[in-house]
């Protein structure tokens, strides 16, 4: 996203624009205020001393007859600039105290860390009265209070934000080609933590702006003859039975000012942090089924765990409607191990989790049937759903760590499943999942079960993972990248595992992989996926001989092997897949094919079958015994062209 | 000239009670001009070694040298340059492509800003990106062209010795091959001496002259690449090949022998004797006899050649998985 887009949709909130336009009134009047109203305000009128609101003066006069209103806007200069002042040595002060650690020998970086945790703890306004004291009281003393008050917070955030740049490989990388620590501070860290820093700094500038007010109302703050709203709301308050306008002025000036700093400060954060998007999205209409001929499995047939036709992913974005499945349609049988193997993009995870109605809103999922063990899912009542999951369907993701609660322990959160769907009662489900633990060879699984998930290693959470979902007599088991992050001797166990299970329990598994030589390995029937669609679907005895649509092919050629002929180059496939909002009008795969035609670009070919067990989707397949070459090696294959022959969106 | 050996190398961290050696009294030598793999799995302490190399951990003990001189007192020269694994935090989103190779250039080595210039376009050439692309921001890259980049930045500093620390494992299999050639075509251009670190034994294999397997620490086996994966001697190198998905293998065969879903020895707690010995399908788990892997770790032996860590090493030949059908 580019950065100045990304700051302009701070005005498109409703919040940010309000905020925006009060902080460039705020700013106007502080400049301008004293030439327009500077006069009025000064003129004593001792005929007219604390008068109430008026048409001449709305909110009344002081004790020398000064107008009330004109020394509130008057006020906004001081006001704005002593908050402003403060901030910027709040803001240097702690990003100094902050960075310094990363530059100092080690014992002096502790003792600025030290020190600071220890300023952290005290409350600011606790230690801005400490600073006021000790500076003095007066206007000058004021500033330097709050600025120095606000400069502990600073200098953690400053350090927490860079001790999170500083594990970044960049800064790695200039280490080792000897940039010194200072110049990596100033050309690498500040730039990376100057967004954060600056919205945060807005947020307090709203708080310096109270702490002011707050300093001045107790008198240690502005002196006379000089005064900001903080005095002004002092004064007034001295007589709020007499004239309440006086008091309650500069009240709603300091109120709005704060909130004004804060709100633009809170929306920016928000803007920065990811979580506005810009502009309005209008989600389209439930696009309809489209009656096209689906080539298999016009029913459901016996022993059918999941049956999927037509399926499409739908995601808004601001230039359209992407589609990053588009059309998948396969079943799985009771039993069954199936792969799905593909590049990341190529929609095989959306695919799983759209099929067990785990598409998180703005996505839309639309298929022509999507049935899991009888129950049609897209017409299914929410609480339907959630009662299949943990039940008959069993997700196992690439990451277990986030997928168990990192505060309770792997036992009693196993045996919250059995709890929740079977009804047994708490010990007994404490036996069972004991039991499966051990069923699925954790050691010593009585003492573990007892144990938190961060005590586990990866291989064992991942079995843990598989654990939980076998805790009710899952049919079907979605595993997605189950193995990625673990060590190869970890992943075969996991494989061994999920294979186990299978042939104990009969439970079907549909396990996604980017390694089609882990799915070789493991399943019985492969689907290939690119850009969205099946483009193969074949049994895994014949992957290596019988594909036939060329991006098979070509997977099976660019993968390294432990026999792979060292003194040639690798295969590449040229070119990189489309993004799913460009999706070119043919077949996706034709910019990068070798056997592309004319046909190819201008029709997307359907997924059809071709023998027995075998569908694929392509104009020309290869012929069995044909060897696909892949393009030569040249400068031309190195780069990766953007796909060619794009159109925007793929309606 | 420029052979790169680590002498007895440890790397720990922390203090004496809580700490961890990442890597213990580790001896590799990397000759002048050629390719030596390093394989291991998640905290066998490969990357902390190859980090050590560059300075970025500690060495607590033994010496890492090039060409006899401690890497260590180079503080002006860089010699020694990696390349990192992930190539979307390895390069600064609010530098250019071209100011991030042109920081690692050695000071002095150009005058003028126009030869600078010229020589981030020639290394972007050399790495076949299009030299014009120095003013794109690394978000408008692909992770395939942020590792070319990563390794323009590396050779920016006119290294001898380049470290590859798992450099492919965050790209799509279809990019890897192009990173692989470009990486291999490098190298023996410019004749540079490679650490190439990967979990992926079919990738060393492809791209290293030598092959060293680390487990928890260790080196504990070392030799030319053809000899240790065609002789594998360690039951783990062993273990690690059988573990390896390829179009061949099986990887759901079931060695009945061996200690099956043991879980991985935790480095704060190494076991004693041979480190491998918990999980080692010739070890005492299995042959309760062999006390001496839980009493004495088996050195490395410093013979040039194919050498093993192991106590029974020469008894392995005939242990490989037994063959095992699936179901269908």
């Amino acid at each position: 996203m580019p950065t100045r887009l990304k700051w302009l949709s701070i005005v498109r909130s409703p919040v940010g624009a309000t905020a925006t336009v009060l902080v460039l009134l705020l700013a106007l009047l502080a400049v301008f205020a004293p030439l327009i109203w500077g006069a009025q305000a000064e003129a004593i009128d001792t005929s007219g001393t604390q008068q109430g609101p008026s048409a001449e003066h709305l909110l009344g006069t002081d004790a020398l007859g000064r107008d009330v209103l004109a020394r509130v806007l008057i006020a906004t200069q001081l006001s704005v600039a002593l908050a402003v002042i403060a901030v910027v040595i709040g803001v240097t002060v702690g990003t100094l105290l902050g960075t310094a650690p990363s530059v100092l020998p080690r014992w002096a970086g502790r003792l600025v860390v030290g020190i600071v945790n220890i300023a952290v703890a005290f409350p600011g306004l606790l230690l801005a009265l400490f600073f006021a004291v000790i500076f003095g009281v007066g206007t000058t003393g004021a500033v330097l209070a709050i600025g120095f008050a606000m400069a502990p917070g600073f200098a953690r955030l400053t350090q927490t934000m860079s001790a999170a740049i500083a594990g970044r490989d960049f800064i790695s990388a200039a280490r080792a080609a000897g940039v010194s620590r200072l110049r990596v501070l100033i050309r690498h860290v500040l730039p990376n933590i100057a967004e954060p820093l600056i919205v945060n700094a807005t947020v307090a500038a709203g708080g310096a702006l109270l702490a002011f007010a707050g300093l001045s109302f107790l008198g240690i703050g502005v002196q006379v003859p000089a005064y900001d709203w903080g005095k002004l709301l002092g004064e007034g308050l001295n007589r709020i039975y007499i004239n309440p306008a006086a008091a309650f002025g500069p009240a709603v000036a300091v109120i709005v000012a704060g909130l004004a700093f804060n709100l633009l400060g809170e929306t920016a954060a928000s803007v920065a942090g990811g979580r506005v998007t810009i502009g309005r999205w209008t989600l389209p209409p439930r696009p309809q089924p489209t009656t096209r001929a689906v080539p298999a499995f016009s029913t459901v047939s016996v022993g059918t765990i999941l049956s999927i036709e037509n399926l499409r992913v739908s995601y808004p974005t601001p230039s359209g409607l992407v589609h990053p499945v588009r059309g998948v349609s396969f079943e799985v049988r009771e039993g069954e191990a199936l792969g799905v193997v593909g590049e990341s993009g190529s929609g095989k995870s959306l695919t799983a989790l759209a099929a067990s109605r785990l598409i998180e809103p703005p996505g839309v999922v639309d298929a022509d049937r999507l049935e899991f063990n009888g129950i049609q899912m897209l017409t299914a009542p929410e609480k339907t759903i959630r009662g299949l999951l943990g039940t008959s369907l069993a997700m196992v993701f690439q990451d277990p760590m986030t997928s168990f609660n990192p505060t309770r322990r792997i036992g009693s959160q196993l045996a919250e499943a059995a709890q929740e769907h079977q009804g047994m009662s708490k010990k007994e489900a404490m036996k069972r999942a004991v039991k499966q633990l051990q069923a699925v060879r954790v050691p010593a699984a009585t003492r573990r079960a007892e144990q938190y998930p961060h005590e586990f290693s990866g291989g064992m959470r991942q079995r843990a993972m598989i654990a939980m979902g076998l805790m009710n007599s899952p049919k079907l088991i979605i595993a997605d990248e189950p193995t990625t992050a673990l060590d190869v001797t970890v992943q075969r166990q996991v494989l061994r595992l999920l294979e186990r299970v299978r042939t104990d329990t009969n439970a079907a598994i549909l396990l996604i992989s980017h390694d089609i030589a882990v799915i070789s390995q493991s399943c019985e029937r492969v689907l290939v996926m690119y850009a969205g669609r099946v483009v193969e679907d074949l049994p895994t005895a014949e992957l290596y001989t019988g594909a036939r649509h060329p991006y098979t092919r070509a997977l099976l050629e660019v993968v390294p092997d432990l026999d792979t002929d060292r003194e040639q180059p690798l295969g590449v496939i040229p070119g990189r897949p489309p993004a799913p909002g460009e999706v070119p009008l043919g077949c996706a795969f034709a910019a990068r094919c070798p056997l592309a035609t004319a046909q190819c670009r201008e029709a997307d070919p359907e997924l059809e079958i071709h023998r027995d067990k075998h569908r694929v989707a392509c104009w020309n397949p290869v012929e069995s015994d044909t060897r696909v070459t892949l393009p030569e090696l040249t400068a031309a294959a190195h780069t990766e062209a953007a796909p060619v022959a794009t159109v925007g969106g793929a309606q | 000239m420029s052979e790169l050996r680590f002498d007895h190398v440890s790397v720990r961290y922390g203090s004496r009670s809580t700490g961890l050696t990442a890597v213990d009294d580790v001896s590799l030598t990397i000759p002048s001009g050629s390719v030596v793999g390093l394989v291991g799995e998640s905290g066998s302490g490969k990357s902390t070694l190859a980090r050590a190399a560059i300075g970025l951990a500690p060495v607590t003990g033994g010496t890492i040298t090039l060409d006899g001189v401690d890497v260590t007192t180079l503080r002006r020269r860089h010699p020694i340059q990696m390349v990192f694994q992930d190539p979307f935090s390895s390069l600064d989103p609010r530098m250019t492509i071209g100011e991030s190779i042109a920081e690692m250039i050695p000071r002095g080595t150009f005058s003028s800003a126009a030869a600078k210039r010229a020589e981030v376009g020639r290394l972007l050439k050399l790495v076949n990106l299009d030299p014009d692309r120095a003013g794109s921001l690394p978000g408008a890259l692909s992770g395939g062209q942020r590792q070319r980049i990563g390794l323009a930045r590396a050779l920016a500093a006119r290294p001898e010795v380049i470290i590859a620390d798992e450099i492919t494992s965050a790209l799509d299999v279809s990019v890897q091959g192009s990173v692989l050639n470009l990486v291999r075509d490098v190298c023996a251009e410019l004749e540079l001496t490679m650490l190439f670190i990967s979990h992926n034994l079919s990738v060393v294999r492809y791209l290293s002259d030598y092959i060293a397997v680390m487990y928890l620490g260790h080196i504990v086996e070392l030799g030319p690449v053809d000899e240790v994966l065609n002789n594998a001697k360690h039951p783990y190198t062993r273990e690690l090949l059988a573990s390896v998905p390829t179009r061949n293998g099986n990887l759901l065969a079931v060695d009945p022998a061996a200690p099956l879903d043991v879980e991985p020895a935790d480095p704060h707690h190494p076991p004693s004797g041979c480190r491998f010995n918990p999980r080692c399908p010739i070890g005492p788990l299995v042959h309760p006899e062999r006390q001496i892997c839980v009493q004495s770790a088996p050195q490395l032996p410093t013979t040039p050649g194919h050498a093993t860590a192991c106590h029974f090493a020469e008894l392995t030949k005939d242990r490989l998985p037994q063959p095992f059908e699936p179901a269908w």
